[in-house]
Parts: structure tokens; C-alpha cells; sequence
């Protein structure tokens, strides 16, 4: 290492149960590395010796349990905090983890006599207000139970539009988890889906199962939204009916804010949705972080069927705005079909030369090319069939004149013709959808409502006058025939 | 799985213990991994040369995570290649001999599986340091070594010599006097010898069935047969070859009482029984045993390869009395040679102590037993779900997720349980990261891409498998569906076809894998079959092979059959392969599924291992879809 390295890189020494906090501003990166003790990242655990790089204004924290020094390179904002929420983190993993073990036992036929208790494993629904950590406490909760060394696979279901997930916002998605999901950016939260690229941790090629919303806002088509939840707890239903450790593994449901707190029409509609949720997945735990008032509303209306549960909200949690959460939306979809792009904090070998170097981790993998090779080729506009799900500006029901009910209905699939000049087609994000029912009797008109996704695509350029448009696709592959759904999220380089 | 032995395989251990304090190799059973090593980047040669020689120092005993540590870092640092060539070959002449052979073995590994730059850095000094080497080691380490040279000769990626032939041919007429210079033993040689062995004891088991040492020699003749006709190297068909000569002249056996039962594992009773002892076989040149089996999962290292049958097969004739259970899968040196040790075909004095026999098959239970004891544990602490006890309760958190599982992985963090299973998935977990690691390396150029989400069929029954053919990449399949498919897997590869009577002798090949399929006699049924085949369309095929084709385009394929339900029965369709019109037709489909399942570019169609995952992969998949009608990567290939 060389003298000027060391003069920009610092140590601190983490007490027992305390936490090392960042924040990353824009464009900078930093440099975590490991070098006594144990430590984890939302409950991914640290290999000691190894250079972790963090980047992308990513925010989170090293915690550590029985105490660590970490020598650090060059955060923007960095802080240690002695209280920390995290056994009680720890007391529900365990609590958890007695709901498997039982449910396991069940499944494999051993009924103890003493056993009189419930032996569903926990089907997990986390609700919160904005900025409480939700994401966070999933992420936590999934990776204790991979780490349990029981083969658990816990199923991560994230029905918050307005992130990711593991793949684009707009959709909401199922993956099962088999190793600990990283951190390293806030583009990858809850881990990544699969590339070609060979992976070292199967989180970062999860396999989700995913269905389109096409907004980031809860509020402007709950209904569509219900369905989708419907969908997705029902194939979530069928696929651990064959897969027992998975079942028994349960579910962690990551859920928007729009659930915790809602006035008016959208209190119905929040209603509706965590009842969508409760439905789809069978939750037998809610969580309710940092919520008095919710969680008193969660008791009187789920207490007696289930496990209400207040927790306490971390207090390092960061106050996350709106144009935030934007940049974040608008990096998930440039690393889909771009992958990562970022340099080791200053004063560190630069990536391409240390390609080879042993030291550094990115959430998780080993240096290699981290860069992805999207295909744009151009097609007819009749090539791709392409909806968008009810009127792209709608107002409310309520909104309307008294009496008045909707031409188009919400959940109405409308064709889209990309020449039309309302269409604002260029830029445009879509969802490309599995392939309708090959049998013409079985279709149906709402049918495009319930096709789950393959993939993105954008439009980034219409050519009107030849009734051509060029294609941004992730990987090579005709798109001649296929389906997709417009939302409202826009792309941009 | 494990190559290099982890505890009775020390060279060093017939050495007087009062030459070498125990204190300086610790036993065995209680040798744990040294502290991780620190990953550091190396900036300065200098600092990595003089880490990497002080890692090598601890390669004291034949370790393989230390074996795989230190090659995983020769393979990150191959800009270093002539530092970490320069460290070894120094380890290697500095140490005591006993020290000396793990050293060979980790640059036997660096060589095969990193092979460039490594392998060509090696050439200039290979020939002496081995030579040099071989002189100061015992008998018995000195085998070891001759094992490995024979895995050279075919150690580099193309199948050719590791280090080319000009060393080659120098080491191998130095340590066995010009043996490669002479005529060559040919194959067609030994098997006339042994079909002469063979039929001798063959007549002496037709006067005497009772006789159990003669009927043991018979299996074992039989299974040393296929493995000559599969192919073996010159060093092996002359060991065979004199191992056959010393056991020609061997008495007959006395009548044994008729009384003796009938079952095949009464060794007890059988050593009894049997006055004469077992013929000796003279101290010679080791018998090439199990070194060369596949480690690391690479696929380019030579195992044994029964697929391939040089020879074609002799009439059904000279096979009167075959072995009653004839093993499906392949068989290596190993096993066969410790049943010919078992058998008394040899005497175990020679024997080198194989790689990679320590495999245990004990592990299920105790597994259990570690499962039970987590789960009293957990119940024991009686967290209970409130939002009180969740707050109040103080948990031993630690305990579960850190000091139980000590067995941690120093590359991605990921542990395991501390005991003998723990290691164990380690070590698998150890070689997924070689071969991502080595993926990574080879694919570079290629670029990458997002994949295709995978549809909803495959996501439904088979989501624990990712789009590109990757199994979990630890390795932690659930332990009940990994059960179905090794199931499933053996269910397909007994399946046979009766080879038509003529046809003994004819070379088949699988369409789809373009592999010779190996024909081998049935005795209960008096049949010569293939194995592991299938009859499609009047086109024999793998049947692993075929079932992986089969389902390898699920969802084509559930849609063939939708389409063609209507107007055909469901039966199992042959047609369907010469129509691959209607296949092409499927406008995107197709198009489809194949990126969502092999995405261009994808390294794991190329890479030999990735085949047995997805043999699975493609088995478990099967279930349930018998009827589903070849699909057009069987159309192609017609």
C-alpha cells in the first residue's frame, strides 16, 4: 500500500452492539475494509481483510456485534451510534426461526406431542411509515435467515412500486433468497437479478418473479395494483407448494410507505391494499415499525388472527427526499441494461488496473467487469403490441363530476400506437410481458393485466413518418410479436 | 469431491515420528484452516512476493482450502505469475521432504486450472525441480508424484501434455528408465491377456460356482476390462499388464463347503474359508490410483473417461458369467483398485494411499442430529412474538449466526457449521468460487448482458435454478428435491436399450452430445444393452441427455403439446422430430425461451461441470412432463 493511501484512510474501533453510519453525496464512493473483529451490513456479514466499495450516494451502516475495527476511506457524512435497534432485530430472527424449525418439523411429519403451538412459518408483512427503515429491516430479517446455516430460502417479496426491488421500479416482484443480499449501492437494495456475468453470490442473480404496476405511486391505480398482488401471492403460492424448504423458509413482505398513512379516498384504498397483501401472501406476522397509531389500527384489525407486532425504528435512518428517490429510480434503470459504473474512492488503485487485485468487493463479488452490453435495434411500430393500462392522466373517481362515471375504466388495457402524437412514446419505459395464452379461446380482454414481465425495454427514438422506432433491450433478441405495457416512467441518459 | 486428502493421504505420515516432533503437523482430525489469509492489494511485487511465500509456508500438510486459497490468489495475480512460480519453486526446494508434496500439488493445480500464464512459467524449471524432488522423497510420496506426472500428460486444457512433451518425455525417462521411449503396450495386448485370465478363471467358477475369491476375481477382471476398452493411460496398461501376469498362474481355488451363503459382502467368511493366500504383487511402480479425478470441478482435468470406448466390444460370447450388479456409473482406478486389493487380486503393501478416498458416507445422519439440535436450541429460548419480549429479551444472536458456524468462507463471508458437514459444504462452496472465478476469466471478453426474466413455468417448479443454467450457486439445494432428482438422475441412467443382436460391436454415438455410448452385458437378462440410453424415432440417445433436451424448452415444449393435443394423442410422439417446420413456426417463442435460458454469450453451456447441474436441472424438470414430445434441439440434431 502506498503512504498516500494510508494518509486517507482511517480507523475506527466499533464497541459491542454499536454501529459505524455513512452517507455518500453524489458522485463520490468509499472504501470499507474489515480488518479485526466481526461486522455486518443490514446483516450481510463482512469478510475480514476484503475492500468493500460502497457508491452511488449510498447510505448505510457497519454493525457489529461483539465489537470490529474498520479502516474507512473517505465518506461525506460518517458517525458511530451506540443505540442501535438491532436486538430486537436479532429476538424477531429468533422468534422466526422457531416458527421454521416448527414448520419443518410438520413438514417432514414429526409431530411432538408437546408441540400444541402454530406451525406456519412466518409469512412476514413490514409496515411503516416514509423513511422508518422498512426496506432495511427485510434486508435484515432475509439475510439472518440465510445465514442460519439451516439451508433456509426465504421468499422476498417487495410490493413497493416505488423501489425496485431486486429489479426495476414500477414493478413489484418474488424472489427466493438463498445467500445474504449486499450492499453497495442503492440501485441493487434488495439484491440484483440475474446477467450472464458469472455471480458469486446468488443475490445478485436473483431470479425474481415480477409483475408490471408501471408507476412509482401506490395512489394512482390502486386497483390495478390489487391485482397485481393478487397475482404474485398466488404463483408465490404455487411455486413453495412444490418447494417444502422454501416454504417453510417463509416470507418477508417489503411494503410502500402509502400503507402506513393514508386521508380520504386513499385511506380505503391503503386498506384495501394491506388486506390484498394479508390475502395474497397468508401473513401471519405484521410488523409495524415506529407506527403507534397504525399499530393500534393493525391490533383492532388484525389481532386476533395473527401476530401484531410494534417494532423500534432504527435511529440512523436517513430522511430520504423525493428527488432522491428519483436519481435512485433513474440509476436502477441505468444499471439494468448498463450495469455498474463507479471508481474506488481517490487515493485507491483504480479498478481497471486492480481488476486482478484480491482486496476488493462490490456487493459482495469479486472485481470483474461489471458493465453490461444492452442491444437498440430499430422495428415497425406494428412489431411490439403496446398498452397502457387505463388513461394516462386520470383523475380520481371522486374527482368527477357527481355522477359522472369513467369512460375508460382503470384497469382497461388500451392499445398505444407509438406515431399517435399524444403518445409521448419517446423515452418511455416498458415492461415487455410473457407471451398471452397460445390458446385464442382462452384469452381474454383484461389478459395483459395478469402476464408477469421478462424484461425492459425503451424507446429512444420514433420515427414517425416511417413508423419506426429504435429499441433499447437489455440483451439480443427479436421483440417482433411481443407484448408490453407502458407505465409512466421516463428514461434518461 | 476431494482431491487432495485431507487426512490419511500425508505423505509424511510413515515417517518415524521421533524425526518429526508431532508438534510441527498437528493430526489430522484436528487441523483447522489457518487464520484467512489477508487480502490485501498488492501494489508492490515486492510485499506480494513476500506474502505469498510466507502463505506458501504454511502448506505443511496436503490442505485443500490452503491449496485453493493460495491458487485462487496465483490466479487473481497472474501479472505475477513469475513471482509465485519463483515462490514455489523455492518452497519446494527448501522444505524437508515431507513438506514437498503438497507443494507439487499446488503446482500441479495452479498449472491445470489457471494453465496460462502459469504453465509456461513452470516449463523452464518443472523438469529439474521434479527430478530433484524425486530423489529426496520417500516410496510412497514418490508414487504420488508419478500419479500426478501421468495426469500431466494430458493435463492442459487441450487435452495434450501440461507442460509439453519435451519435459514430459524427460521426466518420464528419467524415473522410469526410458519406459516411454519403448514400443508401447497396446490396448489390444492387454485385453488379450486378460480375456485369457478371465476365461481361466471363468472355467474355474463354472466346476466350483460356490467359489467366492474366483467369482471376486471375475467382477473384478470385468470391470478392469471395460476400463481398458474405455481407454487407459500406457503407465495403467502396463500395470495392469503385470498385475495380470502374476495373478495367470495363481492356483485354482480349493472347493470351498457348499454351505457358504450366498452374499457378496461376507468378507469375514471368505477370508476363512480360503486357504490359499491371495497372489503377491511384486513392490513395483505404484499403481496409478484415484489422483487423476476431477477436482475443483474442472473439466478439463483427465478423469477417467468411460464414455469414450476405443476398442470396440467383444462378442457377447467371451462374457458367460458377468458381474451380477454391473455399476452404472462410471468406475475409477480407485474403487477398482481397492476392490482388487479387497478381492485379493493384489496385495495391499503397494497400495498408495489414494487422493480423495476419505469420502464418508455417514453424513446424513449426523446431519439430522444437527438439525434436531438447532431446533431444541431455538424452541429452548422461548422468544415469544410480542412487541414486549421483542424489545426486552436478550438473545444469543451471536452464538447462532457467528461461533456455531466457524467454518467461514474468506471470500464472500458466508459460514457453516463447524463440524465434519460443515466443512464439507465448504469445500463445495469453495469450488463454486473457482469456478466463477474461472468463468470470470475466461468470459471476459465476451460481454455481458441482463438476462430475460424466466417465464412462469420455470419460475414456478424450478425457481431455485437460475436463467442461465446456474444451480444455487452454493450448492444448498433443499436436501428433499436434491434426493428426487439424484433419483430421478440414477431412474434415467438405468434405463437401457438391448443392443440387436450384430450390432454388438457397433459405435453409436448420442446425437445430442455426439459421446459414444458404451454397450455392456446384462447377466440377468443375457443381453448385451447400452446403458443410460433411450430409443427415440429409431435414434438412440442418452437418456440424460435426451431429458435434458427434453425440458431444457419447457415451455416449447407445453405448448407443442397443446398445439398438437388436438389433433394426436398424447403418446410420445416421434413425429414431432422430423417436423421441425412446425417447431420454427413457433414465431418468438422459441426465441425466447432460449435467451431466457442461455443467454448469448452465457459460459455455462461451454464449461464441462455446468453439464451434470443441468442434468439435474433438466431431470427435475422432467418430472411430470413424460409426454412431452422431443423438442427441436433433438429436431436439429436428427
Amino acid at each position: 500500500m502506498s503512504s498516500e493511501a494510508i494518509a486517507t484512510s482511517r480507523d475506527w474501533v466499533l464497541g459491542a452492539e454499536c454501529e459505524y453510519r455513512f452517507e455518500l453525496d453524489q458522485g463520490t464512493s468509499l472504501a470499507i475494509k474489515l480488518t479485526q473483529g466481526q461486522a455486518e451490513i443490514f446483516g450481510a456479514e463482512l469478510v475480514e481483510g476484503k475492500t468493500y466499495i460502497f457508491y452511488e450516494e449510498c447510505k448505510a451502516a457497519v454493525y457489529t456485534w461483539q465489537g470490529c475495527t474498520i479502516q474507512i476511506r473517505q465518506p461525506s457524512t460518517e458517525y458511530v451510534s451506540e443505540e442501535t435497534p438491532m436486538t430486537a432485530y436479532a429476538n424477531l430472527h429468533i422468534a422466526f426461526e422457531a416458527m421454521r424449525v416448527r414448520a419443518l418439523d410438520r413438514a417432514n411429519g414429526n409431530m411432538h406431542a408437546s408441540d400444541t403451538e402454530d406451525t406456519e412459518p412466518p409469512r412476514v408483512l413490514i409496515l411503516g411509515p416514509e423513511n422508518s427503515g422498512k426496506t432495511s429491516i427485510a434486508k435484515i430479517l432475509v439475510n439472518y435467515a440465510t445465514r442460519a446455516g439451516q439451508n433456509w430460502s426465504p421468499t422476498l417479496i417487495n410490493v413497493n412500486p416505488g423501489e425496485g426491488g431486486c429489479i426495476l421500479p414500477g414493478t413489484i416482484s418474488a424472489a427466493s433468497v438463498t445467500t445474504p443480499l449486499q450492499t453497495s449501492t442503492p440501485a441493487h437494495t434488495l439484491g440484483s437479478s440475474a446477467t450472464s456475468a458469472p455471480a458469486h453470490m446468488s443475490s445478485n442473480a436473483l431470479v425474481p418473479l415480477a409483475y408490471w404496476y408501471g408507476h412509482a405511486d401506490t395512489k394512482r391505480n390502486p386497483l390495478l395494483l390489487d391485482r397485481l398482488i393478487r397475482n404474485l401471492g398466488e404463483n408465490v403460492w404455487e411455486k413453495l407448494a412444490d418447494d417444502t424448504q422454501g416454504r417453510v423458509s417463509g416470507c418477508i413482505i417489503d411494503t410502500p410507505s402509502s400503507f402506513a398513512a393514508g386521508s380520504g379516498n386513499s385511506e380505503q384504498h391503503r386498506q384495501s391494499l394491506i388486506k390484498a397483501c394479508v390475502d395474497a401472501f397468508r401473513i401471519n406476522v405484521i410488523l409495524v415499525v415506529g407506527h403507534e397509531k397504525l399499530n393500534v389500527e393493525m391490533q383492532r384489525t388484525y389481532g386476533t388472527r395473527m401476530a401484531v407486532v410494534k417494532i423500534p425504528k432504527s435511529g440512523g435512518v436517513v430522511e430520504l427526499d423525493g428527488p432522491y428517490r428519483a436519481r435512485v429510480r433513474r440509476r436502477q434503470m441505468q444499471a439494468y441494461f448498463y450495469g455498474e459504473r463507479f471508481a474506488p474512492p481517490p487515493g485507491m488503485p483504480a479498478l481497471a488496473s486492480a481488476l486482478a487485485a484480491a482486496g476488493y468487493l462490490i456487493g459482495g463479488e469479486p472485481p470483474a467487469d461489471f458493465t453490461l452490453a444492452p442491444a437498440s435495434s430499430v422495428i415497425g411500430f406494428g412489431d411490439l403490441a403496446i398498452w397502457r393500462i387505463g388513461e394516462e392522466t386520470m383523475a380520481p373517481v371522486s374527482a368527477l363530476p357527481i355522477g359522472a362515471t369513467r369512460v375508460v375504466s382503470e384497469m382497461q388495457p388500451l392499445a398505444v400506437d407509438p406515431g399517435a402524437p399524444s403518445a409521448g412514446m419517446h423515452g418511455a419505459v416498458l415492461a415487455l410481458l410473457a407471451d398471452p395464452h397460445p390458446d385464442e379461446t382462452e384469452r381474454y380482454d383484461e389478459e395483459v393485466l395478469d402476464l408477469h414481465v421478462v424484461g425492459f425495454v425503451v424507446i429512444t427514438a420514433v420515427d414517425v413518418p416511417n413508423r419506426r422506432m429504435t429499441v433499447l433491450a437489455p440483451g439480443q433478441g427479436s421483440l417482433t410479436g411481443r407484448t408490453a405495457v407502458v407505465g409512466s416512467f421516463e428514461w434518461q441518459e | 469431491m476431494a482431491t487432495y486428502p485431507q487426512s490419511q493421504a500425508y505423505g509424511h505420515m510413515s515417517y518415524p515420528a521421533q524425526a518429526y516432533p508431532p508438534q510441527s503437523y498437528p493430526p489430522p482430525n484436528y487441523y483447522q484452516p489457518p487464520p484467512p489469509p489477508q487480502h490485501v492489494y498488492y501494489a508492490d511485487p515486492n510485499h506480494f512476493r513476500r506474502d505469498y511465500f510466507a502463505r506458501l509456508a504454511e502448506l505443511t500438510v496436503n490442505s485443500r482450502p490452503i491449496i485453493q486459497g493460495l491458487s485462487m490468489t496465483a490466479q487473481e495475480y497472474a501479472r505475477y505469475a513469475d513471482i509465485v512460480v519463483n515462490c514455489i519453486e523455492q518452497h519446494i526446494r527448501r522444505v524437508p521432504p515431507w513438506m514437498k508434496l503438497p507443494a507439487f500439488y499446488l503446482l500441479d493445480a495452479i498449472s491445470k486450472n489457471v494453465f496460462d500464464p502459469y504453465a509456461r512459467h513452470f516449463i523452464p524449471i518443472v523438469v529439474r525441480l521434479f527430478l530433484d524432488t524425486y530423489e529426496q522423497v520417500d516410496q510412497s510420496t514418490r508414487s504420488k508424484m508419478e500419479e500426478m506426472l501421468l495426469t500431466w500428460r494430458t493435463g492442459a486444457p487441450t487435452g495434450r501434455e501440461l507442460f509439453g512433451p519435451i519435459p514430459q518425455v524427460a521426466i518420464e525417462r528419467q524415473i522410469w528408465g526410458g519406459e516411454s521411449t519403448q514400443p508401447a503396450i497396446s490396448t489390444a495386448q492387454v485385453l488379450s491377456e486378460l480375456e485369457f485370465v478371465l476365461g481361466t478363471k471363468q472355467r474355474i467358477l463354472q466346476t466350483n460356482p460356490y467359489d467366492k475369491q474366483t467369482q471376486n476375481h471375475v467382477n473384478v477382471l470385468f470391470q478392469l476390462k471395460k476400463l481398458v476398452q474405455a481407454g487407459v493411460s500406457q503407465a495403467e496398461l502396463s500395470q495392469i499388464l503385470t498385475q495380470l501376469r502374476t495373478l495367470a498362474p495363481a492356483p485354482a481355488a480349493p472347493p470351498v463347503p457348499p454351505v457358504v451363503p450366498v452374499h457378496h459382502d461376507s468378507q469375514a467368511l471368505y477370508q476363512s474359508s480360503v486357504s490359499v493366500p491371495p497372489p503377491s504383487v511384486p513392490q513395483s511402480a505404484a499403481y496409478p490410483s484415484s489422483y487423476p479425478q476431477p477436482s475443483y470441478g474442472n473439466p478439463s482435468y483427465p478423469a477417467v473417461k468411460l464414455e469414450a470406448a476405443p476398442q470396440p466390444v467383444l462378442p457377447a460370447s467371451s462374457a458367460a458369467v458377468g458381474p451380477s450388479s454391473a455399476p452404472a456409473i462410471p468406475v475409477n482406478i480407485s474403487s477398482l483398485f481397492s476392490s482388487l486389493v479387497k478381492s485379493g487380486v493384489l496385495s495391499s503393501s503397494s497400495t498408495p494411499q489414494g487422493a480423495g478416498n476419505i469420502t464418508d458416507n455417514k453424513e446424513s445422519a449426523p446431519a439430522v442430529d444437527a438439525s434436531q439440535d438447532y431446533r431444541s436450541y431455538i424452541l429452548s429460548l422461548g422468544i415469544r412474538l410480542t412487541s414486549v419480549d421483542i424489545v426486552k429479551q436478550r438473545s444469543p444472536i451471536t452464538k447462532l449466526l457467528y461461533d456455531n458456524l466457524s467454518n467461514q468462507c474468506k471470500q464472500c463471508g458466508i459460514r457453516f457449521s463447524g463440524d465434519a458437514a460443515g466443512k464439507k459444504k465448504l469445500e463445495g462452496h469453495l469450488d463454486m468460487h473457482f469456478n466463477q472465478n474461472r468463468k470470470a476469466s475466461q468470459a471476459a471478453a465476451r460481454g455481458y448482458s441482463r438476462n430475460w426474466l424466466v417465464g412462469i413455468e420455470d419460475w414456478l417448479h424450478d425457481g431455485a435454478v437460475g436463467s442461465n443454467g446456474k444451480g444455487r450457486i452454493d450448492g444448498s439445494r433443499p436436501k428433499a428435491l436434491a434426493a428426487e432428482v439424484a433419483q430421478r438422475d440414477a431412474e434415467l441412467r438405468a434405463t437401457f436399450v438391448v443392443v440387436p443382436p450384430g450390432d454388438e460391436a457397433k459405435l453409436i454415438s448420442c446425437p445430442i452430445c455426439k459421446e459414444t455410448l458404451k454397450s455392456e452385458f446384462m447377466e440377468d437378462d443375457e443381453e448385451w444393452v447400452w446403458r443410460n440410453a433411450v430409443k427415440r424415432d429409431d435414434r438412440i440417445y442418452h437418456a440424460t441427455c435426451h431429458a435434458e433436451a427434453m425440458s431444457s424448452k419447457s415451455n416449447l415444449a407445453v405448448r407443442l403439446r397443446s398445439e398438437i393435443s388436438g389433433s394426436r394423442s398424447r403418446s410420445r410422439t416421434p413425429e414431432v422430430s422430423r417436423t421441425p417446420p412446425r417447431a420454427l413456426g413457433l414465431h418468438h417463442e422459441d426465441a425466447k425461451t432460449r435467451l431466457s435460458r442461455s443467454p448469448p454469450g452465457s459460459p455455462a453451456k461451454t464449461v464441462g461441470t455446468k453439464r451434470k447441474a443441468e442434468d439435474d436441472e433438466a431431470t427435475q424438470k422432467s418430472e411430470g412432463r413424460e409426454a412431452t414430445p422431443p423438442t427441436k434441439k433433438v429436431a436439429l440434431s436428427s
